[in-house]
């Protein structure tokens, strides 16, 4: 599976995706990226322990199948800034997911 | 004939680099077409050590009647408030500049370092640098909040690291041909014609702001820069895009980050890691949004943008 490539099997990695997050994967929803800083340490993580993982990457992102709200805000995939609307991909270059709009992860951000 | 004297203090001379590129009017033009006559300038000038010198006093008595009086780079006051650490011509620059200021009509500060103490002055500031008149956002620098020159009028602050030559050679003509009377300047002492708009004015990449399409790498043609790669073109006042570079390009033009760098609090967050080229955010929000937009609104436009975005926005097209 290329994970990290655009194209066709966009969909059906993005079920394989939701079938895993359905399934109780546990992620680290908690604590979200609140600062810059532990956007970065988050980022470092993602680019030392998950490069080629795509199970890794979905637990050190922290994502879930549903939109998650922090701080008064809800940080659904569709209004993040590395979402790609008419894709649905996360153009995170750590991330380069499939997703759906309505999922979240915690480097969301506007 | 307007006689012109520029000295540099805590420089790299890029602004003197800058200003030899001038195209309209060139640096020759200053001379040829424009009636300036440059007394003394640290790559033009032919004159060495006491014959430099001569010319200063000459023109601190008044022998020689000093029209403009351009500094490029910073006043230190270092060590101890002696600007012992900057020499020239037998003395700390600093007394230079103060009484070179005071016999001059006008006085323009080139460049960040001269206009408000720019990379030099950056914390924790070790050779004690400042402006003309300004230390940041802190009005005052080495010549003092109230100071005026003969004309009247405040230094003249044309700050960019360096400064678009053009913004320096239009400022000359125009004060050496008896129109500084034309020049507004803003709050920080920028001619406003130069430094009303922003940076993003003329971007390029304004249809990938609109529909809040970021750039994720440098040199990207999709995408704008602001919403991951720092880019401050939104809340920068100059004309970069405007009046490009090389008349050909700008930064954001060829995929690199607006620095911000005319704005008095450049280099922003003291440069400190993990602050250059990454906007910088607060609960997934930039810390610095667009001039003039509150955090529900910036909130509210983004996800009505992202969601009206067209698939056209998304792709890799050419936009320089």
């Amino acid at each position: 599976m290329a994970e990290d490539s655009a194209g066709p099997d966009d969909d059906t990695l993005r079920e394989a995706i939701a079938r895993r997050l359905a399934g109780g994967l546990e992620t680290e929803v908690w604590p979200r990226a609140e600062s810059s800083e532990m956007v970065s340490e988050i980022i470092a993580r993602l680019r030392s322990e998950a490069t080629g993982d795509l199970g890794r990457k979905l637990v050190i992102a922290g994502f879930t199948d549903h939109t998650v709200e922090a701080n008064g805000l809800e940080q659904p995939c569709e209004t993040c800034m590395y979402y790609l609307v008419h894709r649905r991909f996360c153009e995170l270059p750590e991330l380069m997911l499939p997703v759906e709009a309505g999922w979240s992860c915690r480097l969301w951000r506007i | 004939m307007a006689n012109l004297l520029w000295l540099q203090g805590g420089a790299c001379s890029g602004n003197t680099m800058s200003f030899l590129n001038a195209e309209e009017p060139s640096a020759c033009d200053l001379v040829t077409d424009f009636g300036i006559n440059v007394l003394w300038q640290p790559s033009l000038g032919l004159e060495l050590g006491e014959d430099v010198k001569a010319i200063l006093k000459k023109c601190i008595s008044g022998e020689i009647p000093l029209d403009i009086f351009v500094f490029e780079g910073t006043v230190i006051d270092a060590p101890n408030g002696t600007g012992e650490w900057n020499r020239f011509c037998g003395r700390p620059m600093r007394e230079w500049v103060k009484e070179l200021s005071e016999a001059a009509q006008f006085v323009v500060a080139i460049g960040d370092c001269a206009t408000w103490g720019g990379i030099p002055a950056t914390a924790p500031n070790p050779s004690d640098s400042k402006g003309l008149q300004f230390l940041k956002r802190e009005k005052g620098g080495a010549l003092g909040a109230g100071f005026t020159s003969k004309a009247g009028l405040p230094v003249i602050n044309i700050p960019g690291c360096p400064a678009h030559p053009d913004w320096v050679t239009q400022i000359l003509v125009a004060v050496a041909t008896g129109r500084a009377g034309d020049l507004t300047l803003d709050e920080f002492q920028r001619p406003k014609t130069f430094f009303s708009s922003f940076t993003q004015t003329g971007c390029t990449r304004n249809m990938h702001f609109a529909y809040k399409v970021s750039s994720t790498a440098f040199g990207q043609r999709k995408g704008c820069l602001f919403y991951d790669l720092g880019c401050r073109g939104p809340m920068t006042h100059s004309p970069c895009n405007r009046i490009l570079w090389n008349r050909v390009s700008s930064k954001t033009r060829a995929g690199m980050p607006c620095l911000g760098c005319t704005e008095p609090e450049f280099p922003f967050f003291d440069l400190a890691p993990g602050t250059v080229f990454k906007t910088q955010t607060m609960m997934g929000v930039p810390k610095d949004l667009p001039a003039g937009v509150d955090k529900k609104g910036y909130v509210k436009l983004t996800a009505a943008a992202k969601g009206a975005a067209p698939a056209w926005a998304e792709e890799d097209i050419f936009v320089v």
